[in-house]
């Protein structure tokens, strides 16, 4: 073990000033370790060393060229633009530099993984430096200053690399969680194998004596682990190295966003010529960590449906097809029915460590289905006809909501009111829905806010949009609105989440909707004057997708329930929210395969022992109602927000409410 | 196998209904249109024929401009042409004298098959379908829940009452009247929508089919259906009262 500098000047000839610059650093900074590198290498070993160098650049290069290509010749995204740089630098800055997402919502394997990056962050310049040393050409010195500040600097980062390529090891070989699939993958143990080897010859060279055989042999296995490793990149799922940072700095930005179709032969993802170069590029990007499945309320309840393998097989169809064929997406790699089970929650994608947009693709599999008609359910078509033919998704006549809202004495908007009160097919024909929507009335009136309905309206085209039919949304977008425009609403409110996300951002591409908004926030910004309840439960609250995932509200809901009683949290909850089963039209699609959603969901609330179940969704409250009917005797109470905030109410106002 | 579909626009199901001022007509302003529910099975009857044997689908139908965005529908689901007769004054014929108008624009298509739906969802006199036939001097049948292709020409399945159904044989050409709820309706496509723009659509005016006519059936007065409320009480035990019910609400309110 040397304990001071080895000399150098050998392998540094054309900078001989170096040898005076060992002695004074070593006399200044008194360093217990230093990295020992070879000497000059013999001429055989110098062209050894570069023809090996060559063969595993250009066996990378001939495995990395073909899926570079394949990317590079998808369709151009139509819609893609830079900007905002800013967000994408940031984007860039904090997932990928800072590993934010990976370490926050895995924080043991997410800080291991994140040592490693840093580790081979940190090697960039070692790397480079000792391929040069190969060379004859090595431009760090051990003995300069930078040199050892940061050979030690870097020795840090390779311990540290090390230990969390071990701990990746023992939980992929050892702990194996599920969702990394039940076939152990060698090729990653292998792969783990190297890193560890990489960083274990790099520290050992600092317990070696310089000059002696060790240290060559030690560089030598450094450099053939690297080349080795450098040609298995591009066809394992250790391509996220090349290509996630990409992935990350160029996603489309804003969550679950679902591109406009480009011209009159863009029906979404049906073949081959339908891939973007974004889809293309997530495509390779997938790391097979599993977190979508592990979030994924379908893969979770025995459905066909898994998020990784929907990507992984548009990874399979480019390999075998490429971006230029018209074999159908759907068939060979990736089965027809599975997009056709997602809720939409959005986990995958909210999940998702290397920047895959999972929605985009999800949906754009069912336009291409949807939109040529090769999709064919019978729920599915009764739903479109029904909204082809009425006005909402229940099927049922409009006067029935002409009815219910005679009988709430809502009145009709007509300009004078702030907001208008946009009652959804669940609020406007759903027996439970309408209670909620008579309740929040309740509310807003005690507030002395002013509000009114419209005469009539639409489904919002939440469900078909979702589904893929573009043609009866964009329908339903421009009817709706039209009627809004004509009747000069500014602002509107709702109860529900679905309305909401799709007004706000899904009608954009049809024209400029009002300003929306969810019954959560509205009363949250009132909560100092609604009365509390005498009697204070204990309620857990659920939170829909659309309110969280989607909409990033999750602290208004909260402070609406801890306002009427204790707030208890389930264990998934707020962005980790489970699913409720309804989502992305699943609810219109009748009975599911599997186990049931909502069930599996409604367990986990019922396990926390509160006395009532807070909702913020009438199609969340819809699936519990019949979930809980079904699955226990004492259920507990099933209340939305409004619901819980009405109880408060004094008495003599229910007169219109029953 | 050449198919002709005669089909009609009528108010949209949920479409609120206002008497107009001289009380023999619905005031068609604000109003939204749909495609007669019958027709809808009419057309898809003949898609199905079509997927199955080849052939052509020809869709049409009489009224104003607004018709036009029906027959697009149709034409989006799979029909390959369309006749729009440019009509007007459609209120002020009856069945004979509609069906007229139909009949002299088929002549010349000479069809092996004419449809149309059993009746219409807004006068639902269920005539015209039956009196085209005639004008045509094909054998038709009427009721018919299915179609199929016969070596000798068609094999029709008609409705009956009570669950009873008839099968029969027809030659070809003929014409029929279809029943709602025979076939799997198929939704409208995005790529059938734009792939209906390049699509045939000839416009015939009414004028140079048959004369203004001199309806034999006069529209006198429409009103609109007086409310009544009736309260039943099902007897016997919780079972037999809730297989009532059930059945009350299949057969009588169809709500189930």
């Amino acid at each position: 073990m040397p304990l001071g500098i080895s000399p150098m000047t050998i392998w540094y000839p054309r900078r001989p000033a170096a040898q005076s610059c060992i002695v004074g650093c070593s006399t200044m900074v008194p360093m217990p370790f230093t990295l020992a590198e070879p000497a000059a290498f013999p001429l055989v070993e110098r062209i050894l060393f570069a023809a090996l160098a060559i063969a595993s650049g250009s066996l990378f290069w001939r495995r990395f060229g073909p899926i570079f290509h394949r990317i590079l010749q998808s369709k151009k995204d139509a819609d893609f633009r830079l900007a905002p740089v800013g967000r994408r630098v940031w984007d860039f800055v904090s997932e990928v530099l800072f590993q934010s997402k990976v370490i926050r919502q895995r924080p043991l394997p997410g800080i291991a993984h994140a040592f490693v990056f840093w580790g081979f962050c940190a090697f960039a310049l070692v790397t480079l430096n000792h391929c040069a040393v190969g060379l004859g050409i090595g431009f760090l010195s051990p003995e300069g200053f930078f040199g050892r500040f940061y050979f030690c600097f870097a020795a840090v980062f390779a311990l540290t690399c090390a230990i969390g390529i071990l701990g990746l090891f023992i939980r992929r070989f050892l702990v194996r969680p599920r969702w990394l699939g039940a076939k152990l993958s060698w090729e990653s143990g292998f792969i783990a194998f190297l890193i560890f080897f990489l960083m274990a010859t790099y520290l050992a060279a600092f317990f070696v004596p310089a000059g002696s055989t060790a240290i060559t042999v030690l560089w030598w296995l450094h450099t053939l682990t690297l080349l080795v490793f450098l040609p298995i990149i591009p066809h394992t799922k250790h391509l996220h190295l090349v290509l996630s940072p990409a992935t990350v700095f160029l996603s489309r930005g804003s969550f679950s966003r679902i591109p406009p179709l480009a011209g009159d032969e863009d029906f979404g993802l049906v073949a081959g010529t339908d891939l973007t170069r974004l889809v293309s590029l997530q495509a390779y990007s997938c790391v097979e960590c599993g977190r979508c499945t592990e979030h994924c309320p379908a893969a979770n309840t025995g459905k066909t449906l898994n998020p990784k393998e929907i990507i992984l097989g548009l990874r399979s169809y480019l390999n075998e097809f490429g971006p230029a064929s018209s074999e159908p997406l759907l068939g060979k790699h990736n089965p027809p029915v599975a997009p056709f089970q997602c809720t939409t929650c959005g986990s995958c994608e909210f999940q998702c460590p290397v920047g895959i947009e999972h929605l985009p693709i999800l949906v754009g599999l069912r336009r291409g289905a949807v939109n040529t008609g090769a999709w064919d359910d019978d729920h599915g078509a009764k739903l479109f006809l029904s909204l082809e033919r009425g006005s909402n998704t229940l099927g049922m006549q409009a006067g029935e909501r002409d009815k219910f809202i005679q009988k709430q004495q809502f009145p009709i908007f007509d300009g004078t009111q702030e907001y208008c009160l946009w009652l959804g097919c669940m609020g406007g024909y759903d027996p439970k829905g309408r209670e909620i929507v008579a309740d929040f009335a309740r509310v807003m009136r005690y507030l002395g806010t002013t509000f009114g309905v419209l005469r009539k309206e639409k489904c919002t085209g939440d469900p078909v949009r979702r589904l893929g039919n573009d043609l009866l949304f964009q329908q339903l977008a421009e009817a709706n609105l039209e009627a809004l425009a004509q009747n000069k609403v500014k602002k509107i409110v709702t109860i529900c989440p679905h309305c909401v996300r799709t007004i706000q951002e899904d009608w954009k591409e049809y024209g400029t909707p009002p300003e929306v908004e969810h019954h959560s926030e509205f009363m949250a910004r009132h909560l100092s004057r609604l009365p509390r309840p005498s009697q204070q439960d204990s309620i857990v609250y659920h939170d829909p997708c659309y309110l969280g995932r989607y909409r990033n509200v999750y602290a208004e809901p909260r402070t609406v329930v801890s306002h009427s009683g204790q707030l208890l949290e389930a264990e998934r909850h707020a962005e980790r929210s489970f699913c409720c089963g309804a989502g992305g039209g699943l609810a219109f699609l009748g009975e599911e395969t599997g186990e049931r959603v909502s069930h599996v969901r409604a367990k986990e609330l019922v396990a926390t022992g509160a006395k009532t179940i807070g909702t913020a969704c009438p199609f969340c409250n819809s699936m519990f109602r019949d979930a809980l009917a079904s699955s226990t005797d004492t259920a507990p109470q099933l209340l939305d927000i409004a619901q819980l905030t009405a109880r408060a109410l004094p008495q003599q106002d229910t007169s219109s409410a029953s | 196998m050449k198919i002709v579909v005669a089909i009609k626009q009528v108010p949209e199901r949920d479409a609120p209904v206002r008497i107009d001022a001289a009380g023999r007509w619905i005031e068609e302003a604000d109003l939204q249109w749909a495609l007669n529910e019958s027709d809808a099975y009419a057309l898809e009857e003949a898609l199905q024929l079509k997927e199955l044997h080849g052939g052509e689908v020809v869709v049409l139908s009489a009224g104003p401009e607004r018709v036009g965005s029906t027959i697009r529908e149709a034409l989006a689901k799979g029909a390959d042409r369309a006749i729009h007769i440019d009509c007007e004054d459609l209120g002020q014929r009856d069945a004979l004298g509609v069906a007229r108008l139909l009949a002299t624009a088929i002549q010349p298509e000479d069809p092996d098959l004419v449809l149309t739906g059993l009746q219409s969802d807004d006068l639902g006199y269920g005539q015209t379908g039956v009196i085209l036939a005639e004008l045509l001097n094909l054998p038709h049948a009427s009721l018919i829940l299915h179609v199929e292709k016969s070596d000798t020409g068609i094999t029709v399945k008609r409705e009956l009452e009570e669950g009873w159904f008839q099968n029969i044989d027809l030659p070809l050409p003929a014409a029929l009247t279809i029943q709602s709820g025979g076939a799997k309706l198929r939704y409208a496509t995005l790529m059938g929508i734009k792939r209906a723009k390049t699509k045939e659509v000839r416009r015939i005016a009414a004028a140079e089919l048959s004369a203004p006519p001199e309806a034999a059936v006069v529209l006198d007065r429409i009103a609109l259906p007086q409310k009544q409320k009736i309260t039943q009480v099902l007897s016997g035990s919780a079972q037999e009262a809730a297989a009532a019910l059930v059945e009350k609400l299949k057969f009588e309110v169809h709500a189930l």
